[in-house]
């Protein structure tokens, strides 16, 4: 029974490649509305040799990663200083939880005109996208230190420093990863959306450039290729977590 | 401290005001006039209809994808052998950005409002399903089990126990679909649409119109602040008899 469970996944999978071919092969539909599983998998092995279209994928990733780690540096310290204050927090938590559920996508086109039409806007964005789960769960996790590890350390003469470095920050330290896996995704979400409104380069342009040369093979070739990349940043955080972080496991995907 | 921090924002929002005395770029407006051209676009029709396409779209989306999630969330959470087979494909494309198969959508379902509706559903599925799942997981046992004792069945078990126990984290989960609903909203009607909030911002951009542009932007960020409140309003009424996360 438990081997059947752990096969289980995978014929989900093997089911829906085959309708998927079924549907390609039946004729009842354009090639372009179902692309047949092995001209996909052609065009994302020519994607994968080919040198243009892994230079797109590394500005997409560079664009991603430079906007994350600007939101990370940014957000940790102002979360924490959150955390610790009670002015900065009572000054800081409406601004952020009250434009939390405002789609900061529609400051894009304000930040072409600030930023330029380049990566300048769309760094800008996933900084901005990114700050607030981390700025949130290191908040979250700062405030909640455990008081009585704090007074331990102040009886024991440890100086404010020390405390942070040796009390506070190994506390927040899993909240703060809790955000940044929550953060990845939302730097390839918006990077990839950037790109498909306004961009010259970039797997979010290359989607649309060739949906609009009718190559639905290609396309769904870089879909995939998105997939990976998506699914291989959050492997990436899992990995460093849990390398850094053993003293503490906190599973959390959401806010 | 309420008075600190309005005196905060009110002095953020002079420092900026100020500024633009001294002559900020065109592409960025004052407080004041934004105020002003918002005010002017809240009597013209062309803002209402907009705002009416855009939800027109992102709510039977959020609507759609939330009724979703809970169900195949509580699903997974409940019953092993759907978790097995379901669950990972899940969690395996939980990172990816649904919005690139929009263009693959537009041609399945037409470039009009069912695939944008759909792409939606498909973003506001993932949250909701994964708080709905760890939800149940959640559920003390003991609560369980002591239900077990007194002779509830099944469904009583999931109706009566892990429904109530997940339930504040299937409204966490709505929170945060609400909030993607927005973002794929915008971003699929920045992508190609012929009404919405999304499309008034590009043509707003194209033609340099900024007075436009801050107030399709405003009426976006109103709109979304105006739908968290909803939600959690409706989390308060609903789950009274629950503590409030803080």
């Amino acid at each position: 029974m438990s081997k059947l469970y752990r096969v289980l996944p995978f014929l989900l999978f093997l089911t829906v490649v085959i309708i998927w071919e079924a549907a390609a092969r039946s004729g009842l539909w354009s090639k372009l509305l179902f692309p047949s599983v092995a001209s996909i998998a052609y065009e994302f092995g020519r994607f994968l040799v080919t040198p243009e279209s892994l230079h797109e994928a590394w500005v997409s990733l560079y664009r991603a990663l430079a906007g994350f780690a600007l939101a990370a540096v940014v957000g940790i310290f102002v979360g924490m200083l959150m955390g610790r204050s009670k002015l900065v927090a009572g000054l800081l938590d409406p601004l952020f939880s009250g434009t939390y559920a405002v789609p900061k996508l529609a400051l894009f086109p304000v930040f072409i005109f600030v930023f330029g039409i380049g990566s300048g806007s769309k760094v800008a964005l996933v900084f901005l996208e990114c700050l607030y789960p981390i700025v949130i769960m290191s908040y979250h996790g700062a405030r909640g230190v455990d008081l009585v590890l704090l007074w331990s350390a102040q009886n024991m003469g440890a100086s404010r420093a020390e405390i942070l470095r040796r009390v506070v920050i190994p506390a927040t330290a899993p909240y703060i990863f809790a955000g940044f896996r929550v953060a990845v995704p939302v730097a390839m979400i918006v990077v990839v959306i950037t790109e498909m409104v306004s961009s010259a380069d970039g797997l979010g342009y290359l989607v649309i450039y060739s949906l609009s040369s009718l190559r639905t093979d290609r396309m769904l070739a870089v879909v995939v290729a998105i997939a990976l990349l998506g699914y291989l940043l959050d492997k990436a955080v899992v990995l460093a977590r849990d390398r850094l972080i053993y003293w503490e496991k906190l599973d959390t995907y959401y806010v | 401290m309420g008075l600190a921090r309005a005196g905060f924002f009110l002095s953020l929002l002079l420092l900026w005001q100020l500024l633009s005395l001294r002559g900020l770029p065109a592409y960025v407006l004052s407080p004041l006039e934004i105020i002003r051209d918002f005010g002017a676009a809240l009597g013209s029709a062309e803002l209402y209809e907009h705002a009416g396409a855009s939800l027109a779209r992102s709510l039977p989306g959020f609507a759609l994808g939330t009724f979703f999630g809970a169900l195949l969330g509580l699903a997974a959470g409940t019953a092993r052998w759907f978790d097995r087979a379901f669950s990972p494909a899940v969690f395996a494309s939980y990172p990816v950005p649904k919005i690139v198969m929009l263009p693959m959508f537009m041609l399945w379902f037409g470039i009009g409002d069912l695939s944008k509706v759909l792409i939606i559903a498909l973003a506001c599925f993932y949250p909701v399903f994964i708080n709905a799942y760890y939800g149940v997981k959640a559920t003390p046992a003991i609560l369980v089990w002591s239900a077990l004792n007194m002779g509830a069945g099944r469904g009583a078990i999931v109706g009566r126990v892990v429904l109530p126990s997940a339930a504040p984290m299937i409204f966490a989960g709505m929170r945060v679909s609400l909030a993607l609903s927005f973002i794929v909203m915008f971003a699929a009607e920045m992508i190609n649409a012929g009404s919405g909030l999304g499309h008034l911002i590009r043509e707003a951009e194209n033609s340099l119109r900024f007075d436009l542009m801050y107030v399709s932007l405003l009426a976006v960020a109103i709109l979304g602040y105006a739908g968290d409140r909803l939600v959690r309003f409706a989390q308060r009424r609903l789950l009274a008899w629950q503590e409030q996360p803080a």
